[in-house]
């Protein structure tokens, strides 16, 4: 048997989406076993957003965003909204050393299945409940997606061109900041129990675990009284900092240059030594003030080649700089390649294809792909027969009533 | 108060900046006992980025700015130069005390000091190490030097952030940092949490470049399956009709629906007209018509204000954000009312007001302290773990050694 840090814990995830099954994905890639609890008729949404032709058979088993958000786990089908459901769920409570879901946060009530449910089928257990909002207080019964986070939480309005409107991330940023929360809480709340004998129910509200990533906004504010100010990509004290356009179609790359040292080193590599005696740029504080026409002259440089190669020049040069790399250049990496980044994926029904593999790498125990994404379904067997112990008449008698399914009803997210 | 979640770690953490410190920082808040190792005189360079307290108030304190403030809540700071060979001794000898040491050197630093893994492990078998960096300890990039910018850049994330044919952008702050640091905090665990399986600690490798990486959403997925590189591009503020920020009457909505939210998306624009014209009959004639639809959003948008759009977005049941200032955000009812942020009296800056815990455990707490002076738990920590006396520590410090 592999050796890897949750190997033996189990995990029940009745998440769905981005941010929840992303930071269940993280305690699968850790070892744990988990299962995703999916509704016959209220499958998770990241199937239908497969953006393969309309005709296409059992697209829901090939979308990519649920097969990469949802490799190492296993599959189930219940309908927890009838009563044979729910006391299917609090069996397989039973069985699991945690609990996640992201419901809005009266569902579980509405379910049957609150923590003290839970706790009575598994005195130990630990339940992670992300709601957007949290449990409690006036917007509780809000839902919000990822993208929202940064608009709740200050981020937009000090991100953006300076003369232009609060920006927008690239991604939908809270989702996955709120699933690393959420399974950093999770093993927490299993080392407490190892400690304690103890489980617990740990709120992770996706609006709160987005503030600390802001967090030195709020302090400077109650320091100053001053709004802090939008920066672009510019820094407070660092000059020459951005992103400088370079040969070929949408490609830059990002400067920073922290020290007098390292703009010398910069006006070398850059063919222009005597740049640095210029005394427009002599300090931090006269190169800040003269960013525009430092920007000019980085940027006549970075044009005339491609982002790799102003990057190499300049980190053979002792300065920061980075391509800005784009989905495409990050799959031709060879920094990333040569770490074995990528991993090849073999799924049943969706094929093979590459799949980035476990960013938290141990030198003991090292997480890599073993399973991939389960199809819908996929593993009912598994947990009904082999976890829960039912017969065969009795799954058929399941999958008759509705309360389980091999296929999911059609017609959701349309 | 309870006793802390992580009461029963001790974390050594030789980390600067904004990466490694924003994991222990999580840690310490939690509970464990974090003890910062920074060098002699200078310290952690995060001390030196403003803005300051008032100098009337506490008189000068250029090493206290807000990032390392935030930063380094509830941790014991301790000085050590482990460039000479007492503080390498001496490191060591703390080492024996710890459950886990975080570091953010450029890799082989430590090792070339005598401090690698092995020479760690064969003081404290099961101490656990882990390294937060833009890059991680090997490949062709490891020896890069970087800066938050940098790595973003290097992560895919910047590629997507920014308008069509403009320059990329990075989100305020320093999210490739705290991007690592919070995966760091969660390896951390998971590591410490395998000391007890495998009973033996081991190496643990965060590069920033890979957490970002790993969280492309539908974007990098799309392109590895599909081949299609239609979703690699910028798309500046509106990914659709249903996903972005438009202005309004008084500044600047958060929206994203999902096709299930698109008839409330119509109740609150008070469009119910939608519901039953063709054009907007499901995902994909909406999409076909995009242009028609965010006609319709732009026109209902800069009629509305952000707090009349907020509220009616709860009554329809339709997810929606107003994009908040930092002041706004601290107005907020729901988070007063939870008690989101805290309030900490500083000694150097007076109260100041910090995010409140990012998960709230039933059991187990997490508490502020104010983030360390320059080696101001030197006596109580040399004393209580290594058996050190006021004395022996003039003569370190007579020698630079602390």
């Amino acid at each position: 048997m592999e050796r890897l840090p949750l190997l033996g814990t189990r995990v029940l995830d009745l998440s769905m989406v981005w941010a929840g099954p992303y930071g269940t994905r993280l305690l699968a890639d850790m070892g744990a076993e988990v299962i995703k609890v999916e509704s016959p008729g209220a499958w998770d949404m990241l199937r239908s957003l497969s953006l393969l032709p309309r005709e296409t058979e059992r697209a829901y088993n090939r979308s990519a965003f649920f097969n990469h958000y949802n490799r190492n786990k296993y599959g189930c089908a219940i309908d927890l909204a009838r009563p044979r459901g729910r006391e299917l769920a609090l069996r397989l409570v039973a069985l699991s050393d945690v609990v996640v879901e992201n419901y809005r946060s009266d569902v579980l009530r509405r379910l049957g299945l609150t923590y003290e449910e839970m706790r009575a089928a598994r005195p130990d257990v630990i339940l992670v409940s992300m709601p957007s909002h949290g449990l409690s207080g006036p917007d509780a019964a809000r839902t919000a997606y990822g993208t929202h986070m940064e608009q709740l939480g200050g981020l937009a309005s000090l991100s953006g061109y300076a003369d232009g409107p609060p920006q927008k991330s690239g991604i939908s940023y809270g989702d996955p900041m709120a699933g690393a929360t959420a399974a950093a809480a999770a093993i927490a709340a299993l080392l407490y129990r190892r400690r304690t004998g103890r489980g617990q129910h740990i709120e992770v509200a996706q609006w709160e675990a987005f503030l600390p990533l802001v967090g030195e906004f709020f302090v400077e504010y109650s320091m100053t009284g001053r709004e802090p100010p939008r920066r672009a990509t510019r820094h407070a004290s660092m000059a020459p900092h951005g992103a400088y356009p370079c040969q070929g179609d949408d490609a830059w790359i990002a400067i920073a240059v922290a020290s007098d040292a390292e703009f010398a080193a910069l006006c070398d590599a850059i063919g222009a030594p005597g740049l640095a005696r210029d005394e427009r740029f002599a300090d931090v504080v006269s190169r800040h003030r003269h960013q525009d026409a430092l920007d000019e002259i980085v940027s006549s440089w970075t044009r005339e080649r491609s982002h790799r190669e102003a990057a190499d020049r300049l980190q053979a040069a002792g300065v920061a700089a980075s391509p800005v790399l784009t989905i495409p250049d990050l799959l031709a990496d060879p920094h990333l390649a040569e770490r074995g980044f990528w991993e090849e994926v073999t799924h049943g029904e969706a094929g093979v294809w590459p799949m980035d593999g476990p960013a938290w790498r141990f030198s003991l125990t090292p997480p890599h792909v073993r399973l991939p994404a389960p199809c819908f379904a996929e593993h009912n067997d598994y947990v009904f027969r082999d976890l829960l112990g039912l017969r065969e008449d009795e799954v058929a008698a399941l999958e008759r009533e509705g309360v389980t399914s091999r296929a999911p009803v059609a017609g959701q997210d349309e | 108060m309870s006793e802390g979640l992580l009461a029963e770690l001790t974390i050594l953490d030789l980390t600067e900046d904004a990466a490694g410190p924003f994991c222990t920082k999580l840690l310490a808040d939690y509970g464990a006992r974090v003890i910062k190792v920074e060098r002699p005189g200078a310290g952690d360079p995060a001390r030196r980025v403003g803005p300051f307290p008032d100098a009337a108030r506490a008189g000068p304190s250029p090493d206290a700015g807000a990032l390392f403030l935030y930063l380094n809540t509830s941790k014991e700071g301790i000085t050590l130069d482990v460039t000479t060979s007492t503080g390498r001794l001496l490191l060591l000898d703390l080492v024996e005390h710890a459950d886990a040491l975080v570091e953010g050197f450029a890799p082989g630093h430590l090792e070339a000091l005598g401090l690698g893994v092995e020479a760690i492990h064969r003081r404290n078998p099961r101490l656990l190490v882990t390294s937060v960096t833009a890059f991680g300890q090997s490949g062709p990039y490891a020896d890069r030097r970087w800066s938050d910018l940098t790595a973003y850049a290097s992560g895919g994330q910047m590629s997507l952030m920014g308008d069509a044919g403009r320059q990329p952008l990075m989100p305020a702050g320093y999210q490739a940092s705290y991007q690592a640091g919070l995966h760091a905090f969660g390896a951390t665990l998971a590591g410490l949490y395998s000391v007890g399986v495998i009973e033996a600690g081991q190496q643990i490798d965060i590069a920033a470049m890979e957490c970002m990486a790993a969280t492309l959403e539908l974007y990098l997925p799309d392109f590895v399956y599909r081949q299609s590189d239609v979703l690699t591009k910028r798309r500046g503020n509106l990914t659709s009709a249903t996903i972005g920020i438009v202005p309004c009457a008084d500044g600047y909505l958060g929206l994203h629906t999902m096709p299930r939210n698109f008839p409330a998306f119509a109740r609150l624009m008070d469009a119910e007209w939608m519901l039953e014209d063709e054009r907007f009959r499901d995902a994909r004639s909406r999409l076909i018509h995009n242009d028609e639809f965010l006609a319709v959003v732009y026109g209902w948008a800069a009629g509305v204000t952000r707090e009349e759009a907020y509220r009616r977005s709860a009554e329809v049941r339709c997810p929606l954000a107003a994009v908040f200032s930092i002041p706004e955000v601290l107005q907020q009812p729901h988070l007063r009312e939870r008690a989101s942020f805290r309030d900490l009296d500083d000694p150097r800056a007076g109260r100041l007001t910090y995010p409140g815990p990012p998960f709230r455990p039933a059991e187990g707490g997490w508490e502020l302290r104010p983030a360390p002076r320059l080696g101001e738990h030197n006596a109580s920590a040399y004393g209580e773990l290594l058996g050190l006396a006021p004395g022996d520590l003039v003569r370190l410090r007579a020698t630079g050694v602390v």
